[in-house]
C-alpha cells in the first residue's frame, strides 16, 4: 500500500490552518466538480481530494495522520503500525461514502459506521443496442468488509447483472441484498444506466434518434431504403419531396418496453460530388433546365 | 431482480446517506420532486446526490444547491440532445 500526501492532493503546507484547508479543497472540488469538470480524470481527482479533506478537516484523524506521516515519503510502501491510532477518537460526521483508496481504508476504516452511501449505489455504462437486446454485464465493485479485528479493508467483488431489455437512460436497477452491510443484512444495490454515446444512435427516453443520409432523388422522388437499427433492419418509406432536417417517426421501432418508443428518422441529403465529367454535366443541365431558386422567400 | 420506478423514503436515506429529516424538509420546500406516499424516483436520486454534495463540499444553503441541481438537470438535458 502506498503512502498518500493528503497535504499534496490539497495543495497545502503541513502547517496550514484549517480555513486555509477548506479553502484549498473548495477551489479543487469546484474545478473537478463530475458535471462541469474539463478535466479527463476529474472524476478519480475529486474521490482523492474528497479523501484527503475527509482526513485534513477532521481535527483527530489530521493529528492521527501527522504523527504517522512524520516518517513518510509519497508513494513509499506503507504499513500502519500496531495500534497506531490509540488514544485518537475518530468522528466521521462529514464523509459520506467509502469509495475510498486502500490507504484510507486501512488506516481510519475501524470507524466502520462511515456513511455508506456509494455502498449502495453505483452506475453502469450500457451501449444504446443493450436496450433492444437485453445484456449481461460484470460489474467490479469494492465494497468494505469488517474483519474478525473489528477492522475494515475494501474488498473487490464482482457482480454479474443482468441489463433487461427496454431499459432506460437513468433508470435504477435494483440488485436485492447485494448493496454493503449494514448493522445486519445486507441493503440492496442500486445502479444507475446510462449509455455510451454513439456515433448514430441518440437515445430519448425510450425514443432512439437517427439520422439518415438519403440521395438528392431519393429524396426528391420518395424511395424505399434499407436501414440497420439495434431492433433488426428495417423498410423505411421516403415521401417524395422531402427535404434535409424533416423528421420520420416510426412508431414502436424505438427501445422496446409497453408502450415501445419510437424510432425518428432525420433525413439528411447529400450531394453527390461533381467530381467527374458525368456529374458535371448534369449538375449543370439542373441548373440551366430548372427554375430553382433555394433563397426564394427567403 | 426487479427495476421498480419509484423508491421508498427509507431506501433513499440509505442510498444517498442522508437522514428522513434532511428529505422532508426539502421535500416540503419544495426543493425536491416526491411523489405520493414519499416516494422517488430515480431523477430524484440523483437530484439528492448532487445537493448533498453541494451542501456539504460549499456549504451551501438547501436553496443553492437545488437551483443548482435544477440548472445541471437543464444541462443533462441539453448534452442529452447533443449525443
Amino acid at each position: 500500500m502506498e503512502f498518500k500526501d493528503y497535504y499534496r492532493t490539497l495543495g497545502v503546507a503541513r502547517e496550514a490552518p484549517a480555513d486555509e484547508i477548506r479553502k484549498a479543497f473548495r477551489k479543487l472540488a469546484r474545478k473537478y466538480h463530475p458535471d462541469v469538470s474539463k478535466e479527463a480524470d476529474a472524476e478519480a481527482r475529486m474521490k482523492e481530494v474528497n479523501e484527503a479533506y475527509a482526513v485534513l478537516s477532521d481535527p483527530e484523524k489530521r493529528a492521527a495522520y501527522d504523527q504517522l506521516g512524520r516518517d513518510y515519503r509519497p508513494g513509499e510502501e506503507f504499513r500502519p503500525p500496531p495500534d497506531w491510532d490509540a488514544g485518537f477518537e475518530f468522528s466521521h460526521h462529514d464523509f459520506q461514502g467509502a469509495d475510498v483508496s486502500d490507504f484510507f481504508a486501512e488506516l481510519f476504516g475501524r470507524m466502520g459506521a462511515r456513511g455508506h452511501g456509494q455502498d449502495h449505489f453505483a452506475k453502469v455504462l450500457l451501449d444504446v443496442e443493450d436496450a433492444f437486446l437485453g445484456a449481461a454485464r460484470q460489474i467490479a465493485l469494492r465494497v468494505p468488509k469488517v474483519d474478525a479485528q473489528g477492522r475494515v479493508a475494501l474488498e473487490a467483488r464482482t457482480l454479474s447483472v443482468k441489463i433487461p431489455v427496454g431499459v432506460r437512460e437513468g433508470q435504477l436497477i435494483r440488485l436485492a441484498g447485494q448493496g454493503a452491510a449494514g448493522a445486519g443484512k445486507p441493503g440492496d444495490l442500486l445502479l444507475e444506466v446510462h449509455f455510451k454515446p454513439h456515433a448514430r444512435y441518440r437515445v430519448e427516453g425510450r425514443d432512439l434518434h437517427v439520422d439518415l443520409p438519403v440521395a438528392p432523388w431519393e429524396a426528391a422522388l420518395g424511395a424505399v431504403v434499407r436501414l440497420e437499427v439495434p431492433g433488426g433492419a428495417l423498410n423505411v418509406r421516403i415521401p417524395a419531396g422531402a427535404q434535409s432536417a424533416r423528421v420520420l417517426r416510426v412508431r414502436g421501432k424505438g427501445i422496446p418496453a409497453q408502450p415501445a418508443g419510437d424510432l425518428l428518422l432525420a433525413i439528411r441529403v447529400v450531394l453527390p460530388g461533381a467530381d467527374t465529367p458525368k456529374a458535371r454535366e448534369l449538375y449543370e443541365q439542373m441548373a440551366r433546365e430548372l427554375a430553382f431558386d433555394p433563397r426564394a422567400g427567403t | 431482480m426487479s427495476d421498480d420506478e419509484l423508491i421508498a423514503l427509507e431506501e433513499l436515506t440509505v442510498v444517498c446517506a442522508v437522514t428522513p429529516e434532511w428529505v422532508r424538509e426539502r421535500v416540503e420546500e419544495g426543493l425536491l420532486p416526491a411523489a405520493p406516499e414519499w416516494r422517488f424516483s430515480a431523477l430524484a436520486v440523483r437530484r439528492v446526490r448532487r445537493m448533498v454534495a453541494l451542501e456539504r463540499d460549499f456549504d451551501a444553503v438547501p436553496e443553492l444547491a437545488a437551483l443548482m441541481a435544477d440548472l445541471l438537470e437543464e444541462l443533462d438535458a441539453l448534452r442529452a440532445r447533443l449525443r
